[in-house]
């Protein structure tokens, strides 16, 4: 099993979503974060105050995958987060040595 | 033991299928409360007798919902056992845990305490529900006179004493109850015991009665009322018994799913009428508004209590130092920060009812529940003859632009008078329309968005603080409000596309109430886009400049920006407690400042092709009644997209009728008294230092300039426009000043009059007052905001002659103004102007000196 995190732009969240519904993908944490990688901030000026905006709005999603689906979700993140500008973001996995559904204690990936 | 419990089994078997088959909740929690008072009398007894124990020293009491004989189908019992003294608890303590152990295996779910009789005298103050329950004491079994001593000679001393207590800790609990669920009966999937409305609300407002004494001005007023109240009681304990029943557990949260379920049984309906699940959850608001205003009746009572001498005596000299006593003829009046009735028969007059609500949305007060009984009663019979009964758009718009509307379309909607105003409202009312996100009824939803826009007064948190300065200075208000108000209208409308429903609910109100077709075309506005803030913050990258100027051709206008920034924030924040997130908030204040300043940098560039807008000129045509269409595209030839944006086509027509006198003279002008001052509308021939010396002109008379903006056309014509506040109130009172300033102005700029003596003579007048808030000068060029000028943003303290100082030091410098865009938020000013130097862009060296110039005059 593997944890994967996406780091992707708010405005392409539905898009990924949508596409990951379409390959199977129904469960998923999504959080608002801000952060910025190689995307620097930027200064706006509003009746004279400044507004600077150094950490920039991203969307962050997390799912836990069965080592044969990790292929497929990437691909489609890849393909429907991609626009080409610095600030599409990242995906980043992990191994993950356990999975236990607190309900019927069910371990491995048929917890997922 | 077994059969017993078969015994008991069956017999619920027995109550649940008489309640499947249409037996009332009344009767079905009587016999629910039977089996449990005859389980109980037998293995209570049946102990005895085993262990050879009188029962001397114990007794066996039901409290609270059990002790009112209201026991659901999955609820505690709750249980006390009393003992005589400390000697008689620990003889009885082995049977106690025998006696729960077993009524557990009966399927019993018993919440038992033990107190001694002296211990049921003490008042524990951490444990107010305890006490609370015990006012709902009911003998159970064991030692009969130990319970009659109790309930008569312990107890009614010692609760009498603790009423204060008692009142003030229920108070508590119930407010700190009704803030959890966001003291509103409307949620989309209410839960009917805890929530407002709920059973809950019934026991407290029992309670209340029981320690405030049963009141004859605290019951219903009729034996109607009382029935509509029992009905109420009916209606929420039957869902309750489904709703244990169907998920065989203590819960009460009335799903999408059960709400189905109790429309298909008709569920607790009397009138036999077949109800889908949305009508019957019309029925469910109705029976929770009985309850829940049966609770709050209660809760705004004071508790009296008898005073000492002492205290008299400081009441009396309290009274004598401040009466209270309103003004003769008042009608009404702020009693303990609530408006009170004081003259019911005028309410007949519906004029002096809407007036109230309009005092009660300026000043932010209440009315109190006594006043809405009151009005209730006035507005429900109509043998009292109504007058003035139909409220004018002018009456509404004064509500809807106060600081608190919300404060007057509450009660307004509580008493119905809404939905008479605005029967459009009425497609809203209690509707349940089922998403995942929205967590209150449609009605609920549209009324907290005004709210929410009202607290910005006063923002509760880091969320609101950046758009409070828009509400502030948020000039029309009553079409914000009003575009709030049907929003979502169209919900309740068999149509597709909910937006287009809502547009069909202002056609109609706008007809009916008389808008302008200038407030109808607003409100249209913000109905028709109130989705695309958010779905722009939400979809587009609004860091990506086309997705802004996209955006920014949309609103189009400033004004219209900020009312739709704040119709959003009202919008998210009102679909539940935390749909708003700080994140969210920010990125609709990024979107907003882009989308600003975007709009406020793009004026030079975006210049009007007159031939291209064929039917603009139609229109202007047809208003100018026969004027040459070559004269029309002559005349708005050049000016900036803004000004086709910020006036209608009939505006422009009269602008256009200004521009066709210029040859009769030089300089037209057009002065309109407005609601917070008056609009100069100023066409001329462009010329030297003519921005300056209007400014000029109107700070010699006195005149506080707000908004001003200035464009020219392809030909040089000047279409200024100042609006501005008469601080002296001159023109206001004096209407022969009116000509006298308009000629003042005239001979000023037709050079006959010099500016400098007017000057001065208002300077010895007026004495300039420190500010109350102090704020820093700015200055700031943008090269790249236009092809052909400089853009110069001015942020400064705002004070009489600003715009005339500025304007003469850019005049001196040799700088023209192409455009210029004025406005002031409280005491800053913010002004933008797009200038050019002998025709072109101002060079670095121009800049820095005239940014030293300016801060130099400006400090």
């Amino acid at each position: 099993m593997m944890k994967l995190e996406a780091i992707i732009q708010p405005s392409r969240f539905e898009s990924v979503k949508d596409a990951l519904r379409e390959v199977g993908i129904e469960g998923m944490t999504v959080t608002e974060v801000r952060g910025h990688g190689r995307q620097k901030g930027h200064t706006e000026v509003y009746r004279g105050r400044e507004y600077t905006v150094d950490l920039l709005p991203k969307i962050k999603l997390e799912m836990v995958l069965p080592d044969k689906l990790v292929n497929t979700v990437v691909d489609t993140i890849l393909k429907t987060a991609k626009t080409g500008k610095i600030g599409d973001g990242k995906i980043f996995l992990s191994r993950v040595e356990e999975a236990i559904r607190i309900r019927n204690e069910e371990r491995g990936e048929s917890a997922l | 033991m077994s059969v017993l419990v078969s015994q008991v089994e069956a017999e619920r078997q027995r109550v649940r299928a008489q309640f499947d088959a249409g037996a009332t909740a009344k009767e079905t929690l009587r016999q629910l409360c039977e089996l449990a008072d005859g389980t109980i009398h037998q293995m209570f007894g049946d102990m005895m007798k085993v262990h050879e124990t009188p029962e001397e020293g114990l007794s066996l009491l039901a409290l609270g919902g059990y002790g009112r004989q209201m026991l659901f189908p999955y609820s505690d019992l709750d249980i006390l056992f009393l003992f005589e003294n400390q000697k008689s608890e620990e003889e009885f303590r082995p049977l106690i845990s025998e006696f729960a152990r077993t009524m557990w295996d009966l399927g019993f779910r018993v919440s038992s305490a033990g107190r001694t009789i002296d211990e049921c005298k003490r008042i524990e103050e951490d444990n107010a529900e305890f006490h609370l329950a015990l006012l709902d004491r009911r003998f159970l079994a064991g030692d009969q006179a130990l319970f009659d001593k109790l309930d008569k000679r312990i107890l009614p001393p010692s609760e009498k004493q603790a009423r204060p207590f008692l009142f003030s800790q229920l108070h508590r609990l119930t407010k700190e109850r009704l803030a959890r669920y966001g003291n509103t009966i409307f949620h989309l999937e209410p839960n009917v015991k805890e929530a407002p409305g709920g059973l809950r609300d019934y026991q407290a407002a029992f309670w209340l009665r029981q320690i405030l004494g049963d009141r004859p001005d605290l019951r219903g007023s009729s034996a109607a009322d009382e029935e509509i109240a029992a009905d109420a009681v009916e209606f929420q304990s039957a869902i309750r018994c489904l709703l244990h029943y169907a998920n065989l557990r203590n819960d009460n949260t009335l799903t999408y799913e059960m709400q189905e379920e109790s429309a298909n049984r008709s569920l607790a309906v009397r009138d036999g009428v077949k109800r889908d699940a949305a009508e019957w959850m019309r029925l469910y608001f109705r029976h929770a508004r009985t309850l829940s205003r049966q609770l709050l009746r209660y809760l705004d009572q004071k508790i009296t209590m008898p005073l000492s001498l002492r205290e008299r005596f400081f009441s009396a000299a309290r009274s004598v130092a401040r009466p209270e006593a309103p003004p003769s003829g008042a009608h009404f009046a702020i009693r303990n920060g609530q408006f009170e009735i004081l003259n019911q028969a005028a309410l007949a007059d519906r004029a002096i009812v809407y007036s109230l609500f309009t005092e009660a949305a300026r000043a932010g007060t209440p009315l109190s529940r006594d006043a809405e009984r009151i009005i209730a009663y006035v507005v429900s019979h109509s043998e009292l003859h109504a007058i003035n009964q139909a409220m004018t758009w002018d009456t509404l718009k004064e509500i809807l632009a106060a600081d608190y509307p919300g404060m007057a379309l509450r009660p307004m909607q509580r008493l119905g008078i809404l939905m008479e105003v605005l029967p459009e409202f009425r497609a809203i009312d209690s509707l349940v329309v089922r998403d995942f996100y929205h967590r209150y009824t449609v009605d609920e939803h549209s009324l907290r968005t005004i709210e929410h826009l009202q607290a910005l007064a006063d923002p509760p948190d880091a969320r609101g603080a950046q758009v409070a300065a828009l509400w502030r200075a948020q000039e029309r208000r009553d079409l914000l409000v009003f575009a709030l108000l049907l929003h979502d209208t169209g919900k309740g409308m068999p149509v597709e596309n909910h937006v287009q429903g809502s547009l069909t609910s202002l056609a109609s109100a706008a007809s009916r109430l008389g808008l302008t077709s200038e407030e109808e075309a607003e409100v249209h506005f913000l109905i028709e886009h109130h989705l695309d803030m958010s779905a722009t913050v939400q979809r587009r990258d609004i860091f990506d400049p086309s997705t802004v100027s996209g955006f920014a051709a949309t609103v189009s206008t400033l004004e219209r920006l900020q009312r739709l920034c704040l119709l959003t924030y009202a919008d998210i924040h009102a679909v539940n407690p935390e749909a708003l997130t700080p994140w969210k908030a920010e990125m609709l204040w990024q979107l907003f400042v882009a989308t600003a300043n975007h709009l406020s940098r793009s004026l030079d560039t975006d210049r009007l092709h007159a031939s291209d807008e064929a039917s603009l000129l139609a229109q202007v045509q047809a208003i100018a009644g026969g004027a040459a269409r070559a004269d029309i595209e002559r005349f708005l030839e050049g000016f900036p997209r803004r000004y086709l944006a910020m006036h209608s086509a009939a505006e422009i027509a009269a602008h256009f009728g200004l521009y066709r006198k210029l040859g009769n003279a030089p300089l037209q002008t057009d002065l309109k008294a407005e609601r917070h001052g008056f609009s100069l509308t100023l066409l001329t021939a462009d010329r030297p230092r003519l921005f300056a010396t209007i400014a000029g002109v109107l700070a010699a008379w006195g005149m506080n300039i707000i908004k001003a903006d200035a464009f020219a056309n392809a030909a040089g014509v000047v279409l200024d426009t100042f609006h501005f506040s008469d601080l002296h109130r001159t023109l206001e009172l004096n209407p022969s000043e009116v000509e006298r300033f308009q000629k003042s102005l005239a001979d000023v700029l037709g050079g006959k009059a010099a500016l400098e003596p007017l000057l001065q003579s208002r300077e010895s007048a007026s004495r300039a007052r420190p500010p109350k808030v102090a704020v820093a000068t700015r200055v700031n060029f943008d090269e790249g905001a236009s092809a052909h000028s400089t853009l110069l943003e001015v942020v400064t303290q705002d004070r009489a002659g600003l715009l005339y100082d500025m304007g003469s030091a850019l005049a001196r410098l040799d700088c023209n103004i192409e455009v210029a865009l004025i406005d002031t938020e409280g005491q800053k000013a913010i002004d933008v102007f797009y200038l050019t130097s002998q025709g072109r862009k101002l060079d670095s060296r121009k800049q820095d000196v005239l940014r030293e110039v300016l801060q130099g005059t400006l400090g």
